[in-house]
């Protein structure tokens, strides 16, 4: 198993394109409009104009299919559980099928479709604006977004901060575990039979260095920005002062436009 | 043939834009008692390599088999095989997790099966042959101990299983001369007096001359070279190509000889060296 860095959700794909080039903050606001958009849908064939967007952003965003289902993947398992579930113990309308107590009826098949479809649609647009955002321009975007809570003392900047610091030491922690997974391995450790108590057990020799090794990481962290001076939000200039373009401005009206189509059409 | 590798290729994260040949079509043998160098520069695949001597990583393409059977063919228990080829990793002090080092190197003979004064017996070996002492050392924390002896108790952890074959990967990286030249010599008896057979991976030629019999030079995922340490530092127009450098020992004896002087090239050790030299001195005087 060499695939552990290969865990792509959210995974960055740098790149040119028209969607790689907007400014987080705005790509950010604009996804925030289109989730909310999504959930006012209230017909199939709002999902259809809607995908049919997701469809042109998709490709001039010139990800690759395959890498971009790929991040999909862990998502799965939650689509067709909330399909099952809905289709199962959603009642009402025209009986389709029978099995003992199961019933499969209309309303479960339409309540289902259409949240899954829902589901499906979030997921992807979320996913096309994390693949199209390095790390660092997300944590900016998400340090703006929560500028105006500074009113209630929400610590905006410490918060992106966590999350820059995060984000950039998850793929650390992978290739970490994934080397002492090997190693103990190696030394005839079985992290794959056993019952569930047994699996669970066998991942303390996983699991001991992982914490020891993560705590060395961020005691390292601490002193180099420590040494560097760092002392939190207030009165902090940035290296690279964001720009906002026309293009931004259009990205976040097409945003808007899309959600007040929605809103009006009644689709 | 112990070990033998065909057409071994390796790629990570295959069909990605992330993807890595990390290893392209090698074919390599290693027989039983031998010991081997492998080098090659950072990046170059020696890692990725040898995780597949244990079956830790599985060919994306051709073969790899140990003693004539293909690993991944079901012929072979892979945690059997883990056991008989033992591998220590880089920065292996990492991988310690128990409260004491007597828990901590006898969790592989563990994973064994074993128990009892046969375990006991294990551990001991294991420590004594790195050098530690075990009643010293069994009771302590493996996380107070130095860098040094931290690794010292990993390797322990290793040997403790009474692998046949051990894969060393970079075990001496970050170590100060001395702690080296002690692990290395701890490994060279090991090799000597136990038969082990011994594979390992360096950045450091200078050392591998003197202790390998039979050198691989990967250069970005290919084997370009590969034979006694002799024949292979004769090629060091391909070994600079890789990024690396023939030991200066072996680079002053070459040119002399290229000079028309009558030495060896092939000594590793410095003693041997100046002692070949000096004699030439004293037949060019007379
Ligand atoms: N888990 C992984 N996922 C993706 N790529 C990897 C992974 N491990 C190694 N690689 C890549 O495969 C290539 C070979 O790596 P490998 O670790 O085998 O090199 P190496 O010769 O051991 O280097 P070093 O001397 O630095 O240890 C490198 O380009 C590396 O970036
Ligand atoms: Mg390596």
């Amino acid at each position: 198993m060499s695939g552990m860095r290969s865990i792509t959700l959210g995974h960055y794909l740098p790149g040119n394109s028209l969607l790689h080039r907007l400014d987080p903050r705005a790509k950010l606001v604009g996804l925030l409009i289109l989730i909310a958009a999504l959930f006012l849908i209230r017909t199939f064939s709002g999902f259809f104009y809607f995908g049919l967007f997701f469809l042109i952003a998709f490709i001039s965003s010139r990800l690759p299919w395959r890498y971009f289902l790929r991040g999909l993947k862990p998502v799965l398992y939650i689509v067709i559980f909330t399909l099952i579930l809905h289709f199962l113990f959603t009642k009402g309308g025209r009986v389709f099928w029978r099995f003992g107590v199961l019933t499969i009826e209309e309303n479960g098949v339409y309540l289902g479709s259409f949240m899954t479809l829902r589901l499906i649609l979030l997921v992807v647009t979320t996913l096309l604006v994390t693949l199209t955002t390095s790390p660092i321009a997300f944590a900016d975007g998400i340090e703006f977004l929560l500028r105006p809570l500074r009113i209630f003392r929400v610590p905006g900047h410490e918060i992106a901060m966590m999350m820059t610091i995060a984000l950039r030491f998850i793929p650390t922690l992978m290739e970490e575990s994934d080397k002492i997974r090997k190693a103990q391995m190696a030394r005839g450790a079985d992290f794959e039979s056993g019952n569930i108590f047994r699996r669970a057990r066998n991942l303390v020799p996983l699991l001991v260095p992982l914490f020891v090794s993560a705590f060395r990481r961020a005691d390292d962290l601490a002193v180099a920005m420590e040494s560097r001076c760092y002392r939190g939000g207030e009165n902090r200039t940035k290296m690279r002062q964001r720009q906002i373009t026309g293009l931004d401005y259009l990205g976040v009206f097409t945003a808007c436009g899309i959600a007040l189509a929605i809103v009006l059409t009644g689709v | 043939m112990l070990i033998e590798t065909r057409d071994l290729s390796f790629t990570y994260m295959p069909g990605t834009p992330f993807q890595v040949e990390a290893l392209q079509s090698v074919n390599m043998t290693v027989a039983r008692g031998e010991f081997i160098g492998i080098i090659g520069e950072t990046g170059s695949g020696k890692s990725t390599l040898v995780q597949h001597f244990n079956g830790l990583l599985k060919p994306t393409g051709g073969e790899i088999r140990v003693e004539g059977k293909n690993i991944w063919a079901g012929e072979i228990n892979l945690r059997t095989l883990r056991s008989r080829i033992a591998m220590l990793f880089q920065f292996p002090e990492h991988q310690l997790f128990e409260e004491t080092v007597f828990n901590d190197v006898s969790f592989g003979p563990r994973n064994l099966g074993l128990s009892g004064s046969e375990l006991t017996e294990r551990v001991r070996f294991g420590l004594e042959s790195m050098g530690l002492d075990f009643d010293t050392y069994r009771d302590r924390s493996p996380f107070q101990l130095s860098g040094g002896e931290k690794r010292r108790v990993a390797m322990a952890g290793i040997l403790a299983m009474r692998p046949q074959v051990v894969v060393l990967d970079e075990p001496t990286a970050g170590m100060d001369p001395a702690g080296r030249r002690q692990f290395l010599e701890q490994v060279k008896r090991l090799h000597r007096e136990e038969g082990l057979t011994v594979i390992l991976v360096t950045h450091n030629m200078e050392e591998i001359a003197l202790l390998a019999e039979k050198l691989f030079v990967f250069n970005r995922g290919k084997l370009v070279l590969q034979g006694s340490p002799a024949e292979v530092f004769k090629s060091a127009a391909v070994i600079r190509d890789t990024g690396l450098e023939i030991p200066a020992l072996s680079e002053l004896l070459q040119r002399l000889s290229e000079q028309g002087k009558k030495v060896r090239t092939d000594l590793f050790s410095v003693e041997e060296a100046a002692a070949e030299i000096l004699q030439l001195v004293r037949e060019d005087r007379s």
